[in-house]
């Protein structure tokens, strides 16, 4: 244990006097972090979709008594897709050639349908396959869904008018036909007058029959108002965007920004440090009964795991600051430290292990940082595969200790009930240490030859 | 300290052939042959730094075996750490009762800068010496030199070769690979050659100069 020690200080040493290593470590995470943040945003970012108006849809439409500034309408509802105006020629040859993900085509008629207020008008929707399609098809159904939100209130008004004319009487249109309207507050008191001039005793009483009907009927009518508006919201969905942390402080970005961090640090810092023992020629003198060839493969995992303390502590430092600064809700980012001490420790050990399979195998440090690169790449690459998405990718993925990684870290920052993530994802990231290490260690003959 | 049926193969390639040798006290064996030959190899088997493919190292001393002190051909120190540091470091994993006494101790005696500066930053002969001053560390028996005086001034060839002669009069031995036969003449008291991996002779210093393999860079 002793001479552990004594070789982890020194790689320390060493590590503290690189100024250019040094630099690297403080800035690759904030890169990262970074560059994690702008991936998720875009990732999130509007498709560009196509608007074809066959329709001729005029600036104004009226809808029941309702006016409606159709460019505005649009502008207002299309938070979720950036709506281009095109011709239909246009679109279809910018959707063949994928400059744009999908088309919304308004037909010919639509207005009149929307005017008339009988039959549903229809938007087309066109889309490539598979890419991004699954999602404009979702972000679509938003637009529409806006649109729609802002039409029913209309359609309400229209129908609540219908219901007024028949409550009050008056003079009414209704599919291009004009008319006069009783009314059932007429209606009533004609009832109740016949009903008190009548002579016949059964003229009096089917009037005054008639009368009853007719004020349960405005009593119900009059209800009708807030049961149109309920029928068609069953659901409100009310959004307080102010309730969580913001995209660049959110639990994933933090989570992968680690976990990323450490995948690149700690693999490329642990392959060239135990390449770097037989750059310096030094892996012979050491292996003349000095240091056991496992003991060397343990210090360069120790050393990767506590680089990964200390700089995966500073980001979860940073977010904190910043999350307080910021006075965002939600997160636990000092009660939980210790626990992401723990993950970041096994964490850092696993990618370490990893990195000094690398080293053993690649033999001299430079064949080693770049072999590190290229393994870690499309290994963290698998490691964003969803679940059932790719069965084999997957697997592959969780092969490799980034997948764990950040796992480990979004329960032990943000999870109310983390102790089983933490468990499994733990015994995972412990056992890929335990593998890559013994497979390291067989693989340091190499570097003895 | 004997080796008995050593040798090194790398893939298909047998860097050194079954090799028998004795290293009794006193001894200051020359070890000579052109590039290649398995020198470099045979050096490193017996200090314990390379695994043999086939035979092995035993001691005279019931296994407990000398204390062997290795000088490879390139310096073998850590680039970022001052001569010093890298003493005490190595000090330490040698177990050497008072390190920073013994590093003081042959900081002098080697004569090397101790002005914090960096092993990498020292000239050769420099790094050459620190080299040497490792392994003189745990006060070896068995000294192994890999061509040691290559990139020393003549100044400190003959602190080298003082150094050996000191290592032999107390009771220790010493090994040294050179293509240098005037070296050959004036400090080895017995010569091994090796040619293509092979030993084709061990003999005294005497016996070697009448030796056809005398000739063995001709």
């Amino acid at each position: 244990m002793t001479k552990i020690r004594l070789l982890l200080a020194k790689d320390l040493r060493t590590l503290l006097r690189s100024p250019v290593l040094l630099t690297a470590l403080v800035l690759y995470p904030i890169i990262f972090a970074a560059l994690v943040g702008l991936v998720f945003r875009y990732a999130n970012d509007r498709p560009r979709v196509a608007f074809v108006d066959l329709d001729h849809l005029p600036d104004t439409l009226t809808v029941g008594a309702q006016h409606f500034d159709v460019p505005r309408v649009i502008s207002e509802v299309q938070g979720s897709v950036e709506l281009v105006p095109l011709s239909e020629r246009e679109a279809d040859d910018q959707l063949a050639s994928g400059a744009i993900s999908a088309e919304i085509v308004v037909p010919r008629g639509f207005a009149s349908k929307l005017r008339g207020m009988v039959e549903s008008p229809r938007l087309i929707l066109k889309t490539a396959r598979g890419g991004l399609s699954g999602r404009v098809e979702q972000q679509t159904q938003a637009l529409v869904y806006a649109l729609n939100r802002r039409l029913q209130d209309a359609y309400i008004k229209a129908n609540l008018e219908y219901v007024k004319l028949i409550l009050q009487g008056g003079h009414g249109t209704f599919l291009g036909n004009d008319f006069d309207v009783v009314g059932l507050d007429r209606a009533a008191a004609m009832l109740d007058e016949i009903r008190r001039t009548s002579n016949d005793p059964t003229v009096a009483a089917r009037a005054g029959e008639l009368a009853t009907f007719v004020r349960q009927a405005r009593l119900a009518l009059g209800a009708s108002g807030d049961s149109l508006r309920a029928t068609a919201n069953p659901i409100e969905l009310q959004i307080d965007k102010n309730a969580g942390r913001t995209w660049l402080l959110s639990a994933q970005i933090q989570a992968y920004a680690l976990g990323l961090t450490l995948a690149f640090i700690c693999v490329l810092l642990a392959a060239a440090a135990l390449a770097a023992e037989r750059d310096e020629n030094v892996v012979g003198r050491l292996a003349r009964g000095l240091v056991r060839l496992r003991e060397l493969v343990a210090v360069k995992i120790a050393l990767a795991a506590l680089v990964a303390v200390a700089l995966g502590f500073t980001i979860a430092l940073l977010f904190g600051v910043l999350a307080e600064a910021a006075g965002v809700k939600g997160g636990e980012p000092w009660g939980r430290l210790p626990l992401l001490l723990v993950g970041l420790a096994v964490a850092g050990a696993a990618f370490g292990a990893f990195g000094t399979l690398v080293g053993a195998i690649s033999r001299e440090s430079r064949t080693a940082v770049l072999v590190g690169f290229l393994a870690a790449l499309p290994l963290v690459l698998l490691g964003l595969v969803p679940e059932g998405a790719a069965g084999a990718a997957w697997w592959a993925g969780r092969a490799f200790p980034f997948s764990h990684a950040v796992s480990f870290f979004q329960a032990a920052l943000y999870e109310g009930d983390p102790w089983g993530k933490l468990a499994r994802e733990g015994a995972w990231l412990l056992g890929l240490a335990l593998v890559f290490a013994a497979a390291a260690r067989a693989g340091m003959r190499r570097l003895l030859a | 300290m004997s080796a008995r049926g050593v040798a090194r193969r790398y893939g298909r390639i047998a860097a050194l052939a079954p090799t028998n040798l004795d290293i009794r006290a006193g001894d200051a064996i020359a070890l000579i042959g052109p590039n290649g030959a398995g020198k470099s190899t045979l050096l490193s088997i017996l200090a314990g730094a390379l695994e043999p493919s086939t035979g092995s190292i035993s001691s005279g001393r019931n296994g407990a075996g000398p204390r062997v002190g290795w000088v490879p051909q390139s310096p073998a120190h850590y680039a970022r750490l001052s001569p010093r540091e890298n003493l005490e470091l190595f000090a330490r994993l040698e177990v050497v009762p008072d390190p920073s006494e013994r590093a003081e101790r042959l900081l002098r005696l080697l004569d090397l800068p101790d002005d914090g500066r960096l092993s990498a930053q020292l000239s050769a002969g420099n790094q050459q010496r620190l080299n040497l001053a490792i392994a003189l560390l745990a006060g070896p028996e068995v000294l192994l030199l890999d061509e040691p005086t290559a990139s020393l001034d003549p100044r400190q060839r003959r602190r080298l070769w003082e150094v050996a002669a000191d290592v032999r009069e107390r009771g220790g031995a010493v090994v040294f690979a050179t293509q240098n036969l005037e070296e050959v003449d004036r400090f080895a008291t017995r010569v091994v050659v090796l040619l293509d991996g092979a030993l084709v002779f061990d003999g005294s210093l005497e016996e070697f100069r009448r030796a056809p393999e005398a000739d063995v860079f001709a």
